[in-house]
C-alpha cells in the first residue's frame, strides 16, 4: 500500500469507503509520524491524539455498519489555531488568550466533524493570524518541512507545514492577506482564499471582517475542491456569509483548459514589484505549460500591486486595531513584537482614510472584475520569493510585503495557490490562479489542468535527511 | 498631519486614545507602524474618487 502519509484525501476516502484501510490504522501512523517529526517542525500548536483515535474508532464503526458520511469520514485533518474546536483552548498562539477555551464549534470545525473527520489537532499560526514568524511567544513558529531553517509562511503556517509534511491530508486555514496562500506557496501545497462570504467565519477569530476568509490547504487540487465543498454554504449566523448556494468545487475538474482564456498579470511580479529570477520563470513557464495544453493565454493590465496592497492593508489595519484596541491598553505587553507593531499600525487611520479605501476598494473590484469579460481566469504570482530563512529577522520583514495575494482579498473572489516547481536550492515555488466570485469551480478546472500536467504534487519533503534546527527554549 | 513624527509626539498621541502603558520599545514599534500606515495612505488614489463612489459595503437590510 501507498505510504498513508502521502494518501490524498481522494485516495484515503476509497480506501476507506472500500474498507480495505481502517481509520483507526490511518490515523495511527500519522500519529506516529508527527511524534517522531513535529518537534522540530511545529506544524501543532496543540496535538490531539486521544481526539483523533476516537474520531477514527467512531468513523471505523460507522463505516463498518455502511454508514459512510462521505470523501472526509476517517481521514484526518487540522485547524489552525484560530478556529473554534469546542472543549479546547483557542489560543491564535498568543498568551493573550493562552486559557482561551472555545464554547463551542466554529461553523468550519462542525461541519468537518458531521463529514466525520478525524481531528489531529490545533495548527500553529502567526500570533493572531498577523504577527509571525516570532520567537517571542508561547510556543515556536512552525517551520518550512523542505528546509527547517526557512519559513513557512503564514500566517497559517502550520496548516501549511503539517499539510507538506505528511502529517495530514488537509487543513484548514484563513485569508486575510494572502495567509492561505502565503503558506501554500512556500510549502509546496494547494491553497485557496474562497470567494468573500462562501464559507462562514463563525466562531473564527477575526482578523479583518470585510477581508477575513476561510479555506483549505491540501496537497492536491482534487482534494482541495473535495475540501472547500464539505465547509461552503450559507450561515445565517455570519453576517458576512452569501446567500448564494455553494456549488460543486470539483465539478469542471477534469474538464481540462482547451479554449479557456487565462489572462496573465505579469505586471505585480515583473513592474510593479521584481520578482526573484526564478519564481518569475516557474510562473512564466506555468503560463506556457498552459498555453501548451490548449489556452489562449494572454497579457492583462490591472491597477498597479502597489495600490491593491495599500487599500488592503489600510481597511486591514484599521478593523485589526478596532478588535485589538482594548487588548493594546491594557497588555500590550503580553503582544509578540511583530503583531504588536502590525496591529497598532491602525492606531492614527484617519476615519476617512479607513472609508476611502473602503470606497476605492469597490472601483479596483469593479474594475478588476470587468477584466473577466475577456478571460476566463487570471494568473500571477503569490509570492514573490521563494522562502527566506526563518530566523533572519531582515529577510522576513523584506519579503514579507512582496506578494501578490492581498489584491484578492480585496477584490473577493477566488484565489488559489498552487506549486509551480521549485528553486535550484530546492524550495517550492508557486502561482495564483484567480477567478471572478463564485467561479471557484473554473479555478480549479484550471489548477487541476496545470497539476496533472506537472505532477509538482508527487514530490515531498525528506524530513528525516534534515539536521534538526537549535532546541526552542520558549518565551513565555 | 505631518509627515514627520517623534518618538514624544507618537508617545502623546498614544496617551491620548488611551495607550498608556506602551514601553519605550513599543512605542518605536508604534512610530514605525504610523509612518508605514501613512505611507499607505499616501499611496491610495483617492483623488480618482468622485462624491458618489460609495463603499465596498454598504448596509442592505433586506438582504438579512
Amino acid at each position: 500500500m501507498t505510504d498513508l502519509a502521502w494518501l490524498t484525501v481522494a485516495e484515503a476516502a476509497g480506501l476507506l469507503r472500500g474498507r480495505k484501510l481502517s481509520p483507526v490504522e490511518y490515523a495511527r501512523a500519522l500519529i506516529d509520524r508527527i511524534e517522531r517529526h513535529d518537534g522540530t517542525l511545529n506544524g501543532f500548536l496543540r496535538f490531539t491524539p486521544e481526539i483523533a483515535l476516537e474520531d477514527a474508532r467512531r468513523a471505523e464503526a460507522e463505516i463498518a455498519r455502511g454508514a459512510w458520511r462521505g470523501p472526509l469520514h476517517g481521514v484526518p485533518y487540522g485547524l489552525k489555531d484560530i478556529i473554534d474546536y469546542a472543549g479546547l483552548p483557542t489560543t491564535a498562539h498568543s498568551k493573550i488568550l493562552k486559557d482561551n477555551v472555545a464554547a463551542a464549534d466554529a461553523q468550519v470545525a462542525a461541519k468537518l466533524k458531521a463529514a466525520g473527520g478525524v481531528f489531529m489537532g490545533k495548527l500553529s499560526t502567526h500570533e493572531f493570524a498577523i504577527g509571525g514568524p516570532s520567537f517571542d511567544l508561547p510556543w515556536p513558529p512552525a517551520r518550512n518541512p523542505w528546509n527547517r531553517d526557512h519559513f513557512c509562511g503564514g500566517s497559517s503556517s502550520g496548516s501549511g507545514a503539517a499539510t507538506a509534511a505528511g502529517f495530514l491530508p488537509a487543513a484548514i486555514g484563513t485569508d486575510t492577506g494572502g495567509s492561505v496562500r502565503n503558506p501554500a506557496s512556500m510549502c509546496g501545497v494547494v491553497g485557496i482564499k474562497p470567494t468573500y462570504g462562501l464559507v462562514s467565519r463563525r466562531g473564527v477569530l477575526p482578523l479583518a471582517f470585510s477581508l477575513d476568509h476561510v479555506g483549505p490547504l491540501t496537497r492536491t487540487v482534487r482534494d482541495n475542491a473535495l475540501m472547500l465543498d464539505l465547509i461552503a454554504g450559507v450561515d445565517p449566523l455570519d453576517p458576512g456569509s452569501s446567500d448564494r448556494a455553494a456549488g460543486s468545487s470539483a465539478a469542471e475538474l477534469d474538464r481540462g483548459v482547451k479554449g479557456l482564456r487565462i489572462g496573465v498579470i505579469r505586471h505585480f511580479y515583473t513592474r510593479d514589484m521584481q520578482a526573484d529570477p526564478e519564481m518569475a520563470a516557474g510562473i512564466d513557464a506555468a503560463a506556457k505549460k498552459l498555453a501548451g495544453l490548449g489556452a489562449k493565454v494572454s497579457e492583462i493590465e490591472t491597477a498597479p500591486l502597489g495600490v491593491y496592497n495599500a487599500c488592503n492593508r489600510t481597511i486591514l489595519t484599521s478593523e485589526g486595531f478596532a478588535i485589538h484596541e482594548k487588548w493594546l491598553r491594557e497588555r500590550p505587553q503580553d503582544y509578540g513584537a511583530f503583531a504588536r507593531e502590525r496591529l497598532m499600525a491602525g492606531a492614527f487611520v484617519r476615519a476617512a482614510d479607513y472609508v476611502n479605501a473602503t470606497r476605492l476598494r469597490r472601483k479596483l473590484a469593479d474594475s478588476f472584475h470587468a477584466l473577466f469579460s475577456g478571460i476566463d481566469v487570471a494568473v500571477t504570482a503569490s509570492s514573490l520569493d521563494p522562502p527566506c530563512r526563518i530566523d533572519d529577522p531582515h529577510a522576513i520583514e523584506h519579503t514579507y510585503a512582496r506578494q501578490a495575494r492581498a489584491p484578492f482579498n480585496v477584490t473577493g473572489g477566488p484565489a488559489l495557490s498552487v506549486p509551480a516547481g521549485f528553486s535550484k536550492a530546492g524550495l517550492p515555488l508557486a502561482m495564483q490562479i484567480v477567478g471572478k466570485p463564485f467561479t471557484e469551480a473554473l479555478v480549479y478546472r484550471v489548477a487541476q489542468a496545470y497539476e496533472q500536467a506537472t505532477r509538482w504534487d508527487a514530490r515531498h519533503p525528506a524530513l528525516s535527511n534534515q539536521a534538526p534546527p537549535r532546541p526552542w527554549k520558549g518565551a513565555a | 498631519m505631518k509627515d514627520e513624527l517623534t518618538l514624544e509626539e507618537v508617545r502623546r498621541m498614544a496617551v491620548e486614545i488611551g495607550l498608556t502603558r506602551l514601553t519605550v520599545e513599543h512605542l518605536q514599534q508604534l512610530l514605525r507602524a504610523t509612518q508605514a500606515a501613512r505611507a499607505r495612505r499616501a499611496a491610495l488614489p483617492v483623488a480618482t474618487l468622485g462624491p458618489a463612489d460609495e463603499p465596498a459595503h454598504v448596509f442592505r437590510p433586506e438582504e438579512r
